[in-house]
């Protein structure tokens, strides 16, 4: 190899395996979408838009729709909600800040399907922790602050709490059909705002002391307004970013729904990296499964183009 | 009295404790009923550790078993039979295996693909270089399909190389290297060559020292995505128990198991979990570095 071929040697693998491992299963994806193929049936027909067709009206892919919608929905504002919250809590501390960091932190490095499981268990509808915790709190302190009867023009009683507590009839949760996609939008909320809460803090490193000195001397004498005024301009560019990256995430939910739901109870949770698999792998149909894949990535490829832009369009002041 | 500030701190720690209990919670049942026998986990009782009375294994008297040789303390039952009862230590291995050869396989594809990019000048360059910028926007998992199609052709689904081979090109990595590698004086590579040096160690030996901290957080970003991956392998792997990883074995425990079986189960999760949490607690400033590496730009 003598230097003026160098690169060639350096870049060409990177090129080949790119293109062979990125680039290519975007063509075959998008050639078999238009087919009914399937493995081991190599007699492929084409069937034109019919696979789109059907994601577009067949009530399976309507409900896949709208569970990934709900989850991404759901999960996307109340991470990054939580993790800013998070993170202007623990940036305002005197002490104790990198222990609730590191709490935090703690899902994100756990294997998410183990952790599901876990969750499961907890949620287990007659020996479950929480459905334990909270018929424990009935009659107790525990649901007078939460059956939210002590505010004016609430009746303790009818609120779901009390109602629970009446009947001693917690939900089933997984295995609910009303709240089953809830709890699986809960456990990615639980797994993924620490990871949001350690980018806005290192967000907040990046605004200077002097601007909020500088505010305060303006006027703006309340928190709210420096935040309003300072932080939250600051932080777009981080928003920006974590937005995107917890959409993308979100969309690619797959370890907790295929362990603890299977899609169900009655396609509530049949998001759509689950129907990849279910249809694809699961029941050999290759087509409607690329068709997906394509749909999928459209998906994805527009966050992501959405985000470029709004960095092109120079959300940060820095 | 007490000071103003003071109050304003304290109802800060209260609804941060109030998080970091919702957070740990799944860990704390995990830990715990990792620890207690059925009876206890059934009727939620014992506390943490649970109360550790010996306890009989119906299962083992059925099948033939003496009493003593069946009694066990619950501990001792749980994390045992986790190693017995399917091949945990397999499932290990196969997991660092898969990490460590997708880890060294990306850093010898991309540390060259960047170098080249950032410091050699040919024909092509930024084509490749926006080549890369766009497999960017493409998740690996979003592709998945189309990839267990072409490994199936060529039947090399089921193996350790299905496993791999979807992850050895990190276009991230070469965009990161790519990256760091601008910043390297131009000097110390021209001094490198007049030295006499190929361009082939000047990447190994000149590029790779300098780029120690950069690759770290990498590696901790590579390692603790593949470890935990549960998508890729579920669809590779479909049966054969030998090139199972560790999700994958938890999840096929929780398959077979019944309810005298969550002990187990629990110990299964907290062996699985325990690695990567223990190395973060000794070294989080550069875990959380790498993890949150895609956000640096």
């Amino acid at each position: 190899m003598s230097n003026r071929t160098a690169p060639l040697w350096f870049v060409g693998p990177a090129v080949l395996l790119m293109l062979v491992i990125l680039i290519a299963p975007i063509i075959i994806a998008g050639g078999l979408s238009f087919t009914d193929y399937s493995l081991g049936n190599d007699g492929a027909r084409w069937v034109g838009t019919k696979n789109y067709e059907k994601i577009a009206s067949h009530s399976t892919y309507t409900k896949m729709l709208r569970s990934t919608a709900i989850y991404v929905l759901t999960v996307v504002p109340i991470s990054v909600a939580l993790g800013l919250g998070a993170a202007l809590l623990i940036n305002s501390l005197k002490f104790g800040r990198d222990l609730y960091k590191t709490i935090f932190f703690l899902p994100v490095m756990a294997a998410l399907l183990a952790m599901a499981i876990v969750w499961e268990f907890a949620l287990h509808p007659t020996i479950g922790m929480v459905n334990d915790t909270l018929a424990a709190g009935c009659g107790t302190l525990i649901q007078s602050v939460f059956d939210w009867g002590w505010l004016p023009f609430v009746n303790g009683a009818e609120t779901w709490y009390g109602h629970a507590c009446a009947n001693n009839e917690f939900p089933l949760w997984l295995r609910d059909r009303d709240y089953a996609i809830w709890t699986i939008c809960f456990i990615g909320i639980w797994q993924g705002f620490g990871f949001n809460m350690v980018l806005y803090l290192a967000g907040l490193t990046g605004i200077p002391r002097e601007l909020m000195h500088a505010a305060e001397m303006d006027g703006a004498r309340s928190a709210w307004e420096r935040f309003r005024l300072v932080t939250w301009p600051m932080l777009g560019p981080t928003t920006v970013f974590v937005v995107t990256i917890s959409s993308i995430r979100s969309f690619q939910v797959f370890d907790t729904v295929e362990a603890l739901t299977s899609g169900g109870p009655s396609k509530t949770t049949y998001v759509m990296m689950y129907a990849i698999y279910e249809k694809a792998i699961k029941q050999n149909l290759m087509g409607m499964g690329a068709a997906i894949t394509i749909v999928f990535l459209v998906f994805v490829l527009f966050i992501t183009l959405v985000q470029r832009y709004l960095v092109e369009r120079k959300v940060h002041y820095a | 009295m007490i000071p103003a500030h003071y109050i304003g701190e304290g109802w800060k720690h209260a609804v941060l404790i109030l998080g970091a209990i919702i957070v740990i919670l799944p860990f704390y049942v995990m830990l715990s009923y990792s620890f207690k026998s059925p009876g206890e986990i059934d009727r939620n009782e014992g506390g943490f550790f649970g109360a550790q009375e010996m306890m009989v294994d119906e299962r083992c008297i059925v099948v033939g078993g003496s009493r003593e040789d069946c009694t066990f303390r619950p501990v001792v039952f749980n994390y045992g039979k986790a190693f017995s009862e399917a091949p945990l230590l397999r499932y290990l291995l196969n997991g660092l295996i898969v990490t460590l050869s997708i880890f060294l396989i990306q850093v010898a594809i991309a540390l060259p693909c960047a170098y080249a990019l950032a410091k050699l000048r040919f024909k092509g360059r930024d084509f490749v270089f926006g080549m890369v910028l766009f497999c960017l926007l493409i998740p690996v998992h979003a592709i998945a399909l189309p990839l267990y199609i072409m490994l199936a052709k060529v039947g090399l689904t089921n193996s350790y190389a299905a496993l791999i081979i979807p992850w050895t090109i990190s276009v991230f990595g070469i965009f990161l290297m790519r990256q760091f590698f601008m910043t390297v004086p131009d000097d110390l590579i021209d001094a490198a060559r007049m030295d006499g040096m190929s361009e082939l160690s000047i990447v190994w030996k000149v590029m790779l020292p300098t780029a120690v901290p950069a690759l770290l957080a990498f590696a901790i970003f590579s390692v603790v995505a593949h470890w935990n991956d549960y998508f890729w392998p579920r669809i590779v792997v479909t049966g054969n128990r030998d090139l199972f990883t560790p999700p994958l074995g938890l999840r096929e425990f929780k398959g077979d198991a019944d309810g005298s079986f969550y002990g187990p189960m629990m110990a299964t999760a907290t062996i699985i979990v325990t690695p990567l949490i223990v190395a973060f607690m000794l070294a989080q400033r550069r875990f959380i570095e790498g993890i949150t590496l895609s956000g640096m730009k």
